[in-house]
């Protein structure tokens, strides 16, 4: 019973310091490495340079013999009153301590009480007597029930909450999971934005130490109300898109209240109710919001016309209780981007200014977090309590550098400056791998495109012959710009010969692109580019261009572009990523890609479309079966290694993948056939993670170089574990990506899985670069992404051999 | 003062809503109808009294006062400034403060207040304490207007259970005699009127006993001439802070510019917007686009600076489309926030780009090409 009620009772802890539900963030407990003999004594890799790394890691030290004792507290007579109880128990602070934790019924302290009794079947009691104001004694029974040791999963959750109430204690304000700093925001008036400072934290158990992982964060917040923003989109869209437009733009927005420190999520807008609407208190009296938030905060509501958003209640203290509150958009305030502002080039461009923080700049602004913890005597004075304290000097040690990939293409092999992990210039002009031609093609363009038509075309002409593409001469078809105009031509023209469609579009309006995309994915199976107009417009930059939509379309066609080497054969590759839509119907969207071919230059593509509530995993399981089918057909046997790159896995989500993923898989690979055992992996890839590295070269802070490995240090001991950076950034910090390998019967070697990690994000065709992921796991995000956004069901399995969603 | 133990006895004789609440709507009443600017909570505990009064609009100062730091700090944070507080700054001031320290001592930082509460507090006094009491609150923080609640010792025989007193910290409780004779003597010594009133009916046929809860609202007969009783004050403080928070607020400089900043940029952007979309049903024609911009050797002109001083429409010159100050003024929002126009120059001087003649908004043109 002791465990559910530590984590119960933590639960609970957590409830009254935020007021919120938690779940286990940090994936506590989940020990995968334990089942993979083959990496227990050592996980670590060797290949490549050795470079001296800084993070944002700092040791947490304690004092010797630290532990933390968890006692059960009864009380005789029961008491209900979750106040009472606590109020009693504390009448004997002189015995219990100042320091102290208490949920109702589980108190944490940091030291042993004396105890006087020995129970044979309840262990170490205190027993203490308190008298409540009617008279009535009451004995309280205070039982130790566990001597947590500092790496507990218990004690590691706690230092979490510890670490929050510091925070809570310099004055920051807490905004979802982190705490921001609300008295120095930067505004960025053109865009009507806020950004307030602010850092993420968590203490985990690392390889050797327990350490706090802490890192700067950036909180956008908006200066307008909900109502505002209903206002502006009503002049913008006018009546008749008005709730269409606000549900759009709004729903899934975190909003915070005039009123409490809480946030909540937009998940439906109620056109029906308005702030004379009444609802039912909890003491079951009908009040309406006018007179209540009069009543409760003296706060007049002005327009008392507008509508009422809902939020949805998720859980309540591990129960699923499912309710509602309803928001008055007047008293609400954004947080955060829309998807329409992130679209938004300028806004993002005065943004990133503020938010991009190079390594120096942004271990300084860490700098100042940690000396406000070192400057604040009661902070101090909290730590000490309980016997906690931090080294304010971040963890350096080694990392390594592995070589760096050659490039193949048609023959040729060809090296870049690993230092820029792009190859633009160097593959210009080189003949594809594999190049498809362009016999039978349509280009569709309006009246005032025409021009912008005949330059994409003529500037097609001169870049293709060097890469090997044969271009004719397209249909060339003016349209009207409608969409229905596009979709008339497209039934009436395309034809069983026809490669490809080129529209260009003259404005980045989403429906138009929508339904072109959704025709030529499932009724009309047909690969298809769409180009704006605007970015054909510039003379100077057309080529490049055309150069770039030339291999596009391309590889939309089933062509290939470059290789690098795979030294491990009959492997296949599996990503898969997901995309969460959560504007319209909720649907979730499981993109998966699987190598064809020896050279990981040819993909299968499937998506799996589900509405809420069902499990994601069925559909990938029969994603896997048609993926075995199709590398069989093209490899004429199965393959003997499977790799699976699981991208889209939330923070908590780790223990369902291993107790519930993993085993369908390898339930799909079984039914193929009794005599058909390949060795899988199965890799966990985030790319949200805390950590970052530094390179410290001459002094100062760098940006770690591609193909950085860390394999230690910061890693987790109970984990088969890797961060690699294999991205360049213009400007900030370089975000490493994090990858689990949570089952793995390869028998490779943690350096070859490394490595061929590595190898795969040089594979992605729309990138002529390093990207941040294993190609296929950028393959299934795109594909979902499209499918989510435009297309809501799954595509045409003809085009399943192309990668047509690029 | 201790929901809790309210609580518990609410299962005998029920209060609807709870007494605590009763005395705190009492309190926000009171202050709804005097609308005192300062005001401290002796005896805050929980500090929860205090949380209500944040939400109401005439307090710009609030303070409160308990000999437990530890209770206060419990709930301490909920008094901070929310982060829309910080987003949308109030028009008033609002600075919120916590004292540890004892209503037996002097300190010169509750001077000042308008109203002072003290909420289910005498009861707790030792008699030594209680002594120096009116002398402290009465005498030398001598606010307009003192709330002084405290329970009725005749209305505890309708409670069944058999005890002294409602809570165990009780180092008495007081007939409605006993409190009004002591009420009448402190407030004829300190120059005070005072009125009995409470919250808590008696079950009906037992109006006799009173209120559950007694209280008494003290007013000070004259308004005090100066500092003359403050003269002998000791000036050194006493109490320890533990808590201060000041809310961010458009009387401060910083939060006002920042504001209007705000404003005034996103409101020529309206403009702006609006402008250009009436402007780009023209400009497809050439022809006519160069007439309605004034050119640039207009715009040097004097006799073309003129016209564009006086008028409240845009315009566009080269790659900036000029807003004129005067119609961003002329927008309610901003007008409201500084007033004047000249402190609306003042507050936008250096941080927004203006024409060289400092008459217009400046804004670039390429910002608009996004939509369609």
């Amino acid at each position: 019973t002791t465990g559910s009620q530590v984590s119960s009772g933590l639960q609970d802890l957590s409830l009254r310091d935020r007021g919120g539900r938690r779940r286990d963030f940090h994936d506590l407990g989940v020990n995968t490495r334990q089942a993979m003999v083959h990496v227990q004594e050592s996980k670590t890799g060797f290949s490549g340079k050795r470079i001296k790394l800084s993070t944002n890691h700092f040791r947490l030290t304690s004092r010797p013999q630290w532990a933390l004792y968890q006692y059960h507290v009864g009380y005789s007579p029961e008491l209900e009153a979750r106040r009472l109880r606590s109020a009693l128990l504390f009448q004997h602070q002189d015995t219990i301590g100042r320091t102290h934790a208490f949920d109702g019924s589980i108190l944490f302290l940091p030291k042993k009480l004396d105890s006087k009794a020995w129970h044979s079947n309840a262990g170490f009691v205190t027993e203490l007597l308190s008298r409540t104001r009617n008279g009535e004694d009451v004995k309280i029974t205070v039982t130790l029930t566990n001597e947590l040791p500092p790496t507990s999963p218990t004690c590691l959750q706690f230092y979490n909450i510890i670490f929050r109430r510091l925070l809570k204690m310099l004055n920051l304000q807490q905004i979802g999971r982190n705490y921001y700093n609300p008295s120095d925001p930067v505004s960025i008036p053109n865009h009507r934005l806020m950004v307030w400072l602010g850092f993420s934290s968590s203490i985990l158990q690392y390889e050797e130490n327990i350490m706090l992982c802490a890192d700067v964060s950036h909180k956008v917040l908006r200066g307008e109300t909900v109502l505002d923003t209903m206002h502006s989109l009503h002049s913008q869209v006018g009546e008749e898109r008005f709730r269409d437009a606000c549900a759009k733009e709004l729903i899934g927005l975190i909003v915070l209240t005039k009123y409490n420190n809480r946030t909540y999520r937009i998940d439906d807008i109620d056109w029906d109710n308005n702030p004379k609407g009444t609802f039912r208190k909890s003491d079951g009296s009908e009040m309406t919001f006018v007179e209540y938030y009069k009543k409760q905060y003296n706060i007049e509501i002005s327009d008392w016309l507008q509508p009422v958003l809902i939020s949805q209640m998720k859980r309540k203290r591990g129960e699923n209780i499912q309710g509602s509150v309803a928001l008055i958009p007047e008293l609400c305030s954004l947080t955060g981007l829309t998807d329409k502002m992130r679209s938004d080039f300028n806004m993002m461009k005065d943004l990133a200014i503020h938010t991009r923080l190079a390594p120096e700049q942004r271990q300084r602004e860490l700098g100042r977090l940690l000396s406000y913890i070192q400057k604040d005597d009661n902070v101090q004075k909290e730590l000490r309590n309980w016997g906690l304290s931090f080294d304010y000097k971040s963890v350096s040690f080694t990392g390594r550098v592995v070589q760096g990939e050659k490039i193949f293409q048609s023959g040729t092999m060809f090296d870049y400056n690993p230092q820029f992990a792009d190859w633009t210039k160097e593959t210009r002009s080189l003949p594809l791998i594999r190049a498809v031609p362009m016999d039978s093609w349509l280009l569709l363009y309006t009246r005032r495109n025409q021009d912008v038509a005949n330059a994409l075309l003529q500037s097609l002409f001169k870049v293709t012959p060097a890469m090997g593409i044969h271009v004719s001469r397209p249909s060339m078809i003016e349209v009207d710009d409608r969409t229905e105009a596009y979709l008339r031509v497209l039934q009436q023209r395309i034809t069983p010969d026809t490669n490809i469609v080129v529209c260009i579009l003259s404005s980045s309006r989403k429906d138009k692109y929508d339904a072109i995309k959704k025709y030529l994915c499932t009724d009309c199976p047909i690969p298809s580019q769409c180009v704006l107009a605007r970015t054909l417009s510039k003379p100077q930059t057309i080529m490049t261009v055309a150069t770039k939509i030339a291999l596009q379309m391309n590889c939309k066609m089933g062509g290939e572009l470059w290789s690098v080497e795979i030294p491990l054969k009959q492997v296949m590759i599996v990503g898969i990523d997901c995309y969460h839509d959560t504007v319209s119907g909720r649907q979730s969207i499981a993109g998966f890609v699987a190598s064809l071919n020896q050279t990981m230059t040819r993909w299968f593509s499937r998506c799996v479309v589900q509405s809420r509530g069902q499990e994601l995993v069925d559909g990938i399981k029969a994603c896997l079966q048609t993926a075995l089918r199709n590398w069989s057909k093209w490899n004429k046997c199965l393959p003997s290694r499977i790799f699976v790159y699981r991208d889209g896995v939330g923070d908590g989500q780790l223990n369902t993948l291993v107790n519930y993923e993993v085993p369908q898989f390898l339930d799909c690979l079984k039914s193929i056939g009794n005599d058909y055992s390949p060795r899988l992996t199965v890799i966990v890839v985030k790319k949200r993670v805390g950590a970052r590295f530094f390179a410290e070269t001459g002094g100062g802070l760098k940006n770690p170089p591609p193909g950085t490995v860390i394999d230690t240090v910061v890693t987790r001991p109970e984990w088969y574990d890797f961060f690699v950076v294999s991205q360049t950034v213009k400007n900030g910090c370089v975000a490493p990506t994090h990858y689990n390998v949570i089952y793995d019967t390869s028998q490779l070697k943690p350096d070859h899985v490394q490595r061929l990690t590595y190898k795969l994000c040089h594979m992605y065709y729309n990138w002529s670069g390093i990207i941040r992921v294993p190609a296929p796991c950028q393959y299934a995000h795109k594909l979902a992404f499209l499918v989510g956004q435009s297309i809501h069901r799954e595509p045409n399995l003809m085009l399943s051999d192309r990668l047509y969603y690029l | 003062m201790d929901k809790n133990f309210e609580e518990e006895f609410t299962h005998i004789i029920k209060f609807q809503p709870p007494l605590y609440k009763q005395r705190h709507q009492f309190v926000k009443d009171l202050v709804e109808k005097y609308k005192p600017k300062k005001v401290a909570d002796l005896g805050c505990a929980d500090c929860s009294l205090l949380w209500m009064l944040k939400f109401c609009s005439c307090i710009e100062v609030l303070a409160g006062l308990d000999i437990c730091a530890n209770v206060m700090k419990e709930n301490m944070h909920t008094l901070s400034p929310l982060p829309v507080d910080y987003l949308q700054p109030s028009e008033r001031s609002l600075t919120v403060t916590l004292h540890h320290g004892s209503v037996a001592q002097k300190d010169p930082c509750m001077l000042g207040f308008d109203l002072v509460t003290c909420i289910e507090l005498i009861e707790h006094l030792e008699e030594s304490e209680l002594k120096k009491f009116p002398e402290v609150v009465f005498g030398f923080m001598a606010p307009s207007i003192v709330v002084i609640s405290t329970p009725n010792s005749e209305f505890n025989p309708l409670f069944q259970r058999v005890m002294l007193y409602r809570h165990p910290d009780h180092k008495f409780e007081w007939s409605q005699a006993q409190f009004q004779s002591w009420a009448l003597e402190t407030a004829r010594c300190y120059n005070y009127s005072v009125e009995f009133t409470g919250v808590g009916h008696p079950p009906t046929g037992m109006e006799k006993v009173g209120f559950c809860t007694q209280i008494g609202v003290f007013v000070r007969k004259h308004a005090q001439t100066g500092e003359s009783v403050q003269s002998e004050k000791p000036t050194e403080a006493v109490y320890k802070t533990v808590f201060k928070a000041v809310y961010p607020s458009l009387k401060d400089e910083k939060y006002l510019q920042n504001a209007v900043i705000s404003e005034v940029i996103f409101t020529a952007q309206i403009i702006k917007h609006r402008f250009m979309s009436k402007h780009k049903e023209y400009s497809d024609d050439p022809e006519r686009k160069s007439k309605c911009q004034p050119s640039m050797d207009c715009f040097s002109d004097y006799l073309g600076k003129l016209v564009v001083v006086k008028s409240m429409e845009p315009f566009v010159s080269g790659n900036e489309v000029y807003i004129p100050l005067a119609t961003i003024f002329s927008f309610p929002k901003v007008n409201r926030l500084c007033g004047t126009f000249e402190k609306l120059r003042k507050l936008i001087a250096g941080k927004v780009t203006l024409s060289s003649d400092g008459s217009a908004v400046m804004l670039n043109i390429e910002h608009e090409n996004e939509e369609n």
